[in-house]
């Protein structure tokens, strides 16, 4: 993994503008920060705040209007669209708020899709899956399809098919939004181990109580950062403070 | 790439009854088209089997049928033997037919047709009993007979071999020399001889005494000119009727003609009945395929946020429409097979008695090709719409 930039996610004057008929609809009006490996940072804003674009463009599933974008020393800004598939590939690992598992396949092929498009053999594909499976506590679910599980289960499983392929960044969008606060506990302890071994972590999040499992809070609004740095101390103020 | 498969399986087997009627107008066409390439072949065996007792040195003339006095057409020995004498190329020419008599052996009697032996020239039937007639028989008149299986069960109903024993018909005996074996009834009734053959030189002296016929028969030497020497046949009995009737010739090759043709036009229905079937099959895959990546298009953005290609996607939903091919024409395949082995075993070999060959190669030819063709025209633009989904809105689809 090449350290030459010294970020995990270096993002300099990034906006992103979309054609809405004959309206252009600025998302992100100039955005600029830095990630540092290791980081565990949760993204924050309204609705509107432009926080799924950002969240759409670090997880290169779409490219900035401007600005410049580098994900682990590589330039993303400009890639085609099998060269992105390949970055999501290699140096990103995807978790999603419904979870997003094949419903007709087993946890361990699941997991192991990552590597099935990395063009790694099944049986050295399915036990690493088997491994990640354990470092999230399913060792003995391998078998199990995603209806067969409970819903903290399969995020389990997801989260442990976005580690799968050993990703620079860890991305996760609204991870707890469908699960009851018990189990979301569960999860956000799980990110904070994930964390403490040194994974770098990014979470998209409306909710405050979520964003201070981070060690960073990234707010948005109206497509610009109004706020960044550590989460706001537990209390009965649910606004960010203003530097 | 065998992980593709496995998947694509798996889907299909998930929907296994919207497959199934998916797959189900590829299966009909396939088996349609199958059916009747096996028949065809069948036929074509069926046809060479009956041709086979043609042979090819061989031609036969007659009167046109589209003429006013039919009658006037006739003509004698002595007009086949000078055309024999006059045009090269012919070693044999006899005035064809034969007469019916009554036929006895000890108290078996029978009404055969008796005609000359230019007919085991001819035919290529295997001998249950004793030999064809000699040289030296024919030239010298002998009192001498060959018998059809029909005139064998008839005469000698509880079998045993013939040969040596004596048939009567009127005040002649004649002594049998050889038996033909069942001979193979075509699917055309062509009967080129009578039921019991003896020498022409016999034949001629006992029963024709130059009365006139309708047909004779011609043996060349090369069958190479047979045209040549029909056309030199036809202009001299022309010429000899003083251009008043008009005859036409039959050889193998102009009857392989008119079945070729008869095969041109069945090969062009089942060619139409094939683009129908691929057309109505294609559409329907095209369909299903449309409404399965539609269907799965959070499945899609997943796949591609993962990090998938556009190539990878592509291939998926190429594969799935692909094995739905396949297995339709495979299905197909075995059903055609089946429908045409089925109907050569009970239809064809008993009319003509030839087991035809059952065309493999070129069955599972068409079905593949049928199958890679379907894939290709409609399984292409469902896997390209999937192929190209923008992984954002797709993850956004509910």
């Amino acid at each position: 993994m090449s350290e030459s930039a010294g970020q995990a996610i270096a993002i300099r004057d990034v906006t992103k503008t979309y054609k809405s008929g004959a309206l252009d609809v600025q998302a992100l009006a100039g955005v600029s920060f830095e990630i540092a490996p290791g980081d565990y940072v949760a993204i924050m804003g309204p609705s509107g705040s432009g926080k799924s674009t950002l969240m759409n463009l670090i997880g290169c599933l779409d490219r900035p209007t401007s600005g410049s974008y580098r994900l682990d020393g590589i330039d993303v800004a400009t890639l085609d669209d099998d060269a992105l598939a390949a970055i999501r590939l290699k140096k990103l690992g995807f978790v999603f708020q419904g979870f997003n598992l094949l419903a007709r396949t087993n946890a361990v092929k699941n997991v192991a899709l990552p590597l099935f498009y990395a063009g790694v053999g099944r049986r050295e594909r399915e036990a690493a899956a088997q491994r990640v499976l354990a470092e999230v506590g399913l060792a003995d679910r391998g078998a199990h399809k995603p209806s067969e599980l409970s819903g903290g289960q399969q995020q389990r499983v997801a989260i442990a098919r976005a580690l799968v392929n050993n990703p620079a960044v860890l991305l996760a969008d609204e991870p707890t939004g469908n699960l009851d606060s018990q189990t979301s506990e569960e999860i956000m302890a799980l990110f904070g181990q994930l964390n403490a071994a040194g994974r770098t972590v990014i979470m998209v999040t409306h909710d405050p109580e979520t964003a201070r499992h981070a060690g960073r809070v990234i707010s948005l609004r109206d497509g610009r950062i109004v706020a960044d740095g550590p989460p706001a101390p537990e209390g009965p103020s649910q606004e960010s403070p203003v530097p | 790439m065998a992980q593709f498969f496995t998947e694509a399986a798996g889907v299909l087997l998930g929907h296994r009854t919207r497959s199934l009627l998916t797959i189900l107008g590829l299966i009909v066409g396939v088996a349609a088209v199958i059916a009747i390439s096996v028949l065809g072949k069948g036929m074509a065996g069926a046809v060479n089997g009956v041709l086979g007792s043609l042979d090819d040195h061989s031609f036969f003339i007659f009167p046109n049928a589209r003429q006013g006095d039919f009658s006037r057409a006739a003509f004698d020995y002595r007009d086949v033997e000078r055309a024999r004498r006059l045009i090269p190329n012919i070693v044999v020419a006899f005035p064809a037919g034969n007469v019916p008599r009554i036929v006895t052996f000890g108290h078996h009697r029978a009404r055969l047709a008796i005609s000359d032996d230019t007919n085991v020239k001819l035919a290529a039937v295997p001998l249950l009993y004793g030999r064809y007639l000699s040289a030296d028989e024919v030239a010298t008149s002998a009192h001498v007979c060959v018998l059809t299986n029909l005139a064998y069960q008839r005469l000698f109903p509880e079998g045993g071999d013939p040969v040596g024993e004596s048939v009567r018909f009127a005040d002649r005996r004649y002594v049998v020399v050889g038996v033909e074996g069942r001979p193979t009834q075509g699917i055309l009734p062509v009967n080129f001889g009578g039921d019991i053959s003896i020498p022409y030189t016999t034949y001629e002296a006992e029963y024709l005494r130059s009365r006139p016929v309708l047909s004779a028969r011609f043996i060349v030497a090369d069958p190479d000119r047979m045209a040549e020497t029909e056309k030199a046949v036809i202009a001299y009995f022309k010429v000899a009727k003083a251009g008043r009737s008009e005859y036409q010739t039959f050889d193998r090759r102009s009857f392989s003609t008119v079945i070729d043709g008869i095969f041109a036009g069945l090969t062009l229905v089942v060619a139409m009945i094939g683009a129908v079937s691929l057309l109505v099959a294609g559409i329907g895959i095209m369909n299903i395929m449309l409404v399965s990546v539609t269907e799965r298009t959070r499945e899609i953005g997943v796949r591609k946020a993962i990090g998938a290609t556009r190539f990878q996607v592509l291939l998926q939903f190429f594969i799935e429409a692909l094995l739905l091919s396949l297995t339709g024409c495979g299905i197909g395949l075995v059903l055609g097979l089946a429908i045409g082995a089925l109907v050569d075993r009970f239809a064809l070999v008993a009319i003509s008695g030839v087991v035809p060959s059952i065309p493999w190669l070129q069955s599972v030819g068409i079905a593949v090709g049928f199958a890679t063709l379907v894939t290709l025209v409609f399984g292409t633009y469902p896997a390209y719409r999937a192929a190209r989904l923008d992984p954002i809105e797709a993850l956004r689809y509910e």
